[in-house]
C-alpha cells in the first residue's frame, strides 16, 4: 500500500508538470534510520516463523521500530506532509501498543484475500498482523478498510496506513512540484 | 457587543453539542460502518479543500453539504454526525491557526443544520434507505430546512460580530442560492450513486467535483489575471490612468460619506525630459520602472493607492490622512529619492533623482474628484515653478493669476458673451450686471486673490449655457412650459460643457454648473444642499437672483431694489447662504440705493 501511494504520488505530480530534481535534493534528519529499519523489520518478517527467540520478541520489536520511525518522522517535522505521516504511523502505533504489538486485522474485510491467509491470520504468525476479536482494543483503528476491484490490488489497510498515504503524496507534491510553483502560485486562496 | 457574541458563540455551541451527542453513536458501529465513516470524511475532507469557486468575484462555496445530506437520506443521522465529527477533527487539527471558537461553531453550527434537515425529512414523510424519486417533496424541505438554519446562524454571527451589513447584502445571498441549489441536486445524485455503487459512486462524485474546481479556479485566475492587466500600467506594474481615476471617484465618494480626510498628491519627476535626451528613451523607461518600484515598496503596508498617472507623472491616493500628514511622507519619499543612485542621473541638472510634488487635501466644498485632481496639478505646477524637487500643499494664494493673465481670461470670456448681443440682449446686459455686482462683492469677502478671480469670472460668464436654448424660448413673453423651462434647467450643464473646453477655466466650471443650485438643497442640477455647494457658487446665486429680479423687462412687473432686498432676507436661509445674502444687502444697500434716492429726489 505504501508503495501503491508513492507510485501514485510520482505519477500525480509528473502530470502536474513537476521533475525528480526536488527528490534528488531532499535533505532529511536522521535519513539513516530509515535503510537500517527496513532491514531489521525484513530480518524478523524471515526469521519469526523459524526461531523461536525472534517469534518470542517480535512484537517487542515491532513496537520499537515503530517508535524509533516516530522520532525520525518528529525530527523531520518541518518537512511539508510528515506531520500528516506522523499522525497516521501514531494511529496505527497507537492500536498495535494497546493489542500487544500487532495489528489487528478485520476477518471480514479479509475474506478475499483467502483462505490460507485468514489461517494464518487466525493462528498469529502472519507478518505483524493478527484478527480482531471481541477483546481487541480500537478495533476501528485496525486493517479493516479492503481494497478491492476496481482497485487493481486486493488489500486490507487500516485508517493509519491511508493517513500516511495521504502524508507521503503531500510530500512527494512538495518535492515535485512544490519548490518551483511557490512562486507564481495563483492567488485565489479562500478561507 | 462583546458580551453578545459570547453569549452568542456559547448558546449556538451547547445547542450543538447537545444535539450531536443525542444523535451520533460511536459505539455500536460496526467496522463496515467504520470503514464507511472514513471514506465519507476523507470525501468530505477533499471537497473542503477543493471549493467551487465563482468567478468573477472569488466567492466559493464547499460541497461537503452535499455528502452529509446524502448520508442522511440513505443511512441515518448517527453517520452524518460521526462523519461531520471525524472531517472536523482534522479540520481542526490540520488549521491550528483558525481561533478554536470557530472551529466549534462551525461544528456546532453543521450539527443543528444536519438535525434540522433530518427531522424536516422525516416530518413530511420521508424515506430513509433509498431516493423515492416519486417523493420529493421531502428532500426539499429537509434542504430548505438545513439551508435557512445555515443562513440564519451565520448572519446572527455577521451582527454580533458587527461586521457591516454589507458583507451580507442581497448579491451575496444570490449567488449563495445559486450554490445551495447546485448541492441540492448534488445531493441527490450522490445519494442514487451510493445507492447503486457505493464506494464507486462516491469515488467518481468527489473526482468529478474537484476536477471542477481545479477547472474553476484556473477560470478565476485568468480572468483576475486579464483583469489586473487592464487595470495595471504596463511598465511599472502600477495601476494605470482610467483605473486610478476609478478609484479615485470612489474613494472620493466614500471620503465624502465617511468625513474621513483623503489626500492626494501628483508626483512628477524633475528633468526627465532631459534624462531621456541623455540616456535614451530605453534608459528612461527603466527609471520609470525603477521609480514605480520604489513608490510600491515605499508604500507597502499602507492603504495608499500608487498610479502612473500619465508618462513621468505619478499619483499616490492617501485615505484617512491629511494633507500635513501627507506632506511629511512626501517630502520623507523626496529626500530618499534624492539619496538614491540611478544610472544616468550626472546629465540632470541637479544631479540626483528628484520630484516635485503638489498635495491636497479632499474639502467639503469639492463638489468632484476632478476637482481635487486639478487642484493637485495646480500644487504640482506651483512646486515645478519653486525651482523642482520640492513637495507643495495646495494653497489658494498661490495659484492666482498675474493682473495680466485674469486680463486675457477676462478679455476671453467677454468675446464669449458678447454672443448673447445678437442673440439675447437681456442676457448680455444680466451677465454684464451680475459681473459688476461680483467684482464689487469680491472686495467685501474675506476671498484669496484667486477666489476673486474665480468669481468675477465666473459671474462674468455663468449664463453661457443660455446660447444653447433657441432664442423663442428665451424670448417667450408669455408663461413657460413644461417642457421649456426644462429646457432652460439644462443651460448649466451646457454652460459648463462649452467652458469645459479649456482647461484654464476649469476653476470657474463649479460656479457656471452650480449657480442655480440652492442652499436648501431644492436647486438644480444636482439638488445640492448647504455647505456641499461651493462658496463661490453660492455667492453668485445670490447676485444672480438678485439681477434677475430687478431687471427691468417688457411686460413683466419686475421688483425695486428696496423690494428685491426683502425679498433677498426673506429667502436667506433658504434659497440663499444667509451669510452671503446679508453681506450682498450691505452692498446694496451702501452703495446703490443712496444713489437710486439721489437719482429719484434729487
Amino acid at each position: 500500500m505504501v508503495y501503491d501511494g508513492i507510485i501514485l504520488s510520482l505519477l500525480i505530480g509528473f502530470f502536474r508538470g513537476g521533475n525528480l530534481k526536488g527528490i534528488a535534493e531532499m535533505k532529511l534528519r536522521g535519513g539513516w534510520l530509515f535503510p537500517i529499519l527496513l532491514v531489521i523489520e525484513i530480518f524478523i518478517f524471515i526469521l519469526q516463523n523459524k526461531i523461536e527467540i525472534v517469534a518470542k520478541l517480535s512484537n517487542g520489536m515491532f513496537i520499537a521500530i515503530y517508535a524509533t520511525g516516530l522520532v525520525f518522522l518528529w525530527l523531520n517535522r518541518h518537512q511539508p506532509g510528515f506531520m500528516v505521516i506522523f499522525a497516521g504511523v501514531l494511529l496505527n502505533f497507537i492500536v498495535m501498543v494497546l493489542n500487544g504489538g500487532r495489528m489487528p486485522v478485520s476477518v471480514e474485510a479479509a475474506q478475499f484475500l483467502g483462505r490460507e491467509y485468514i489461517e494464518a491470520l487466525k493462528a498469529g504468525v502472519y507478518g505483524k498482523h493478527e484478527a480482531i476479536t471481541s477483546s481487541t482494543w480500537l478495533p476501528f483503528l485496525g486493517d479493516i478498510i479492503p481494497l478491492s476491484p476496481p482497485y487493481p490490488r486486493q488489500q486490507v489497510i487500516s485508517i493509519g496506513d491511508v493517513v500516511m498515504n495521504v502524508g507521503a503524496f503531500l510530500f512527494v507534491q512538495h518535492l515535485m512540484v512544490g519548490a518551483t510553483k511557490d512562486e507564481t502560485k495563483a492567488v485565489p486562496a479562500n478561507q | 457587543m462583546k458580551t453578545n457574541l459570547k453569549l452568542y458563540l456559547t448558546a449556538i455551541s451547547s445547542i450543538g453539542l447537545t444535539v450531536f451527542f443525542i444523535k451520533s453513536n460511536f459505539r455500536t458501529q460496526s467496522l463496515e460502518d467504520w470503514v464507511f465513516i472514513y471514506i465519507m470524511s476523507g470525501s468530505v475532507i477533499l471537497l473542503n479543500k477543493f471549493l467551487i469557486t465563482l468567478p468573477p468575484k472569488d466567492n466559493s462555496f464547499s460541497m461537503d453539504s452535499a455528502i452529509f445530506l446524502a448520508i442522511l437520506f440513505l443511512y441515518d443521522i448517527d453517520l452524518a454526525l460521526n462523519v461531520l465529527f471525524i472531517s472536523c477533527f482534522v479540520e481542526f487539527v490540520y488549521k491550528r491557526k483558525m481561533l478554536w471558537w470557530k472551529h466549534l461553531f462551525n461544528f456546532s453550527m453543521y450539527s443543528i443544520m444536519i438535525v434540522g434537515a433530518y427531522y424536516s425529512f422525516v416530518f413530511f414523510g420521508g424515506r430513509i434507505g433509498e431516493v423515492d424519486v416519486y417523493n420529493l417533496f421531502p428532500y426539499m424541505v429537509s434542504l430548505v430546512a438545513y439551508f435557512l438554519i445555515n443562513i440564519g446562524l451565520m448572519f446572527l454571527l455577521f451582527v454580533f460580530l458587527g461586521s457591516k451589513f454589507e458583507t451580507f447584502n442581497m448579491g451575496v445571498l444570490l449567488e449563495s442560492f445559486v450554490g445551495y441549489l447546485v448541492t441540492l441536486l448534488l445531493s441527490l445524485v450522490l445519494a442514487i450513486l451510493l445507492y447503486e455503487q457505493r464506494y464507486f459512486g462516491l469515488f467518481l462524485f468527489t473526482v468529478l467535483v474537484v476536477i471542477l474546481s481545479i477547472i474553476l479556479r484556473k477560470f478565476l485566475y485568468l480572468y483576475q489575471e486579464a483583469s489586473e492587466r487592464a487595470n495595471k500600467d504596463y511598465l511599472t506594474g502600477l495601476y494605470n490612468h482610467g483605473y486610478f481615476k476609478e478609484l479615485l471617484i470612489d474613494y472620493f465618494r466614500n471620503s465624502k460619506l465617511s468625513n474621513l480626510s483623503l489626500s492626494l498628491a501628483m508626483l512628477d519627476l524633475d528633468d526627465f525630459k532631459k534624462y531621456n535626451d541623455c540616456n535614451g528613451h530605453l534608459q528612461g523607461d527603466e527609471l520609470l520602472k525603477f521609480f514605480g518600484d520604489l513608490l510600491q515598496a515605499e508604500t507597502k503596508g499602507t492603504n495608499y493607492v500608487v498610479a502612473r498617472y500619465g508618462g513621468e507623472e505619478f499619483a499616490i491616493l492617501m485615505p484617512n490622512t491629511t494633507k500635513e500628514e501627507a506632506f511629511l511622507f512626501l517630502n520623507r519619499l523626496r529626500k530618499q529619492v534624492n539619496d538614491t543612485y540611478f544610472t544616468g542621473v550626472e546629465y540632470i541638472p541637479y544631479r540626483c533623482l528628484s520630484f516635485s510634488c503638489g498635495i491636497v487635501e479632499a474639502e467639503r466644498g469639492m463638489y468632484d474628484s476632478g476637482e481635487l485632481i486639478h487642484k493637485a496639478d495646480q500644487a504640482l505646477y506651483y512646486a515645478k515653478a519653486q525651482g523642482k524637487n520640492n513637495v507643495q500643499i495646495f494653497d489658494e494664494h498661490n495659484i492666482s493669476l498675474s493682473v495680466l493673465e485674469f486680463k486675457e481670461d477676462l478679455d476671453a470670456l467677454e468675446q464669449q458673451v458678447k454672443i448673447f448681443l445678437s442673440k439675447d440682449v437681456y442676457t448680455y446686459r444680466h451677465s454684464k450686471r451680475v459681473f459688476t455686482y461680483a467684482l464689487e462683492m469680491s472686495e467685501r469677502l474675506d476671498l484669496t486673490d484667486h477666489e476673486k478671480q474665480t468669481l468675477i469670472l465666473g459671474a462674468l460668464i455663468h449664463d453661457i449655457g443660455k446660447l444653447e436654448i433657441p432664442r423663442d424660448i428665451l424670448n417667450k413673453k408669455g408663461k413657460l412650459e413644461q417642457h421649456e423651462w426644462e429646457i432652460i434647467k439644462k443651460h448649466v450643464i451646457w454652460g459648463k460643457e462649452i467652458l469645459s473646453t479649456e482647461k484654464r477655466f476649469e476653476d470657474v466650471l463649479p460656479l457656471v454648473e452650480l449657480h442655480h443650485e440652492r442652499y436648501d438643497g431644492k436647486g438644480y442640477p444636482y439638488g445640492l444642499k448647504g455647505e456641499e455647494i461651493p462658496k463661490l457658487a453660492r455667492v453668485l446665486c445670490v447676485i444672480d437672483s438678485f439681477d434677475a429680479m430687478t431687471t427691468e423687462r417688457p411686460y413683466q412687473r419686475t421688483k425695486t431694489f428696496e423690494e428685491a432686498v426683502v425679498e433677498l432676507r426673506r429667502c436667506a436661509g433658504t434659497q440663499f447662504d444667509p451669510v452671503y445674502a446679508e453681506k450682498f444687502i450691505e452692498l446694496i444697500e451702501s452703495r446703490y440705493l443712496p444713489r437710486i434716492k439721489e437719482q429719484m429726489f434729487g
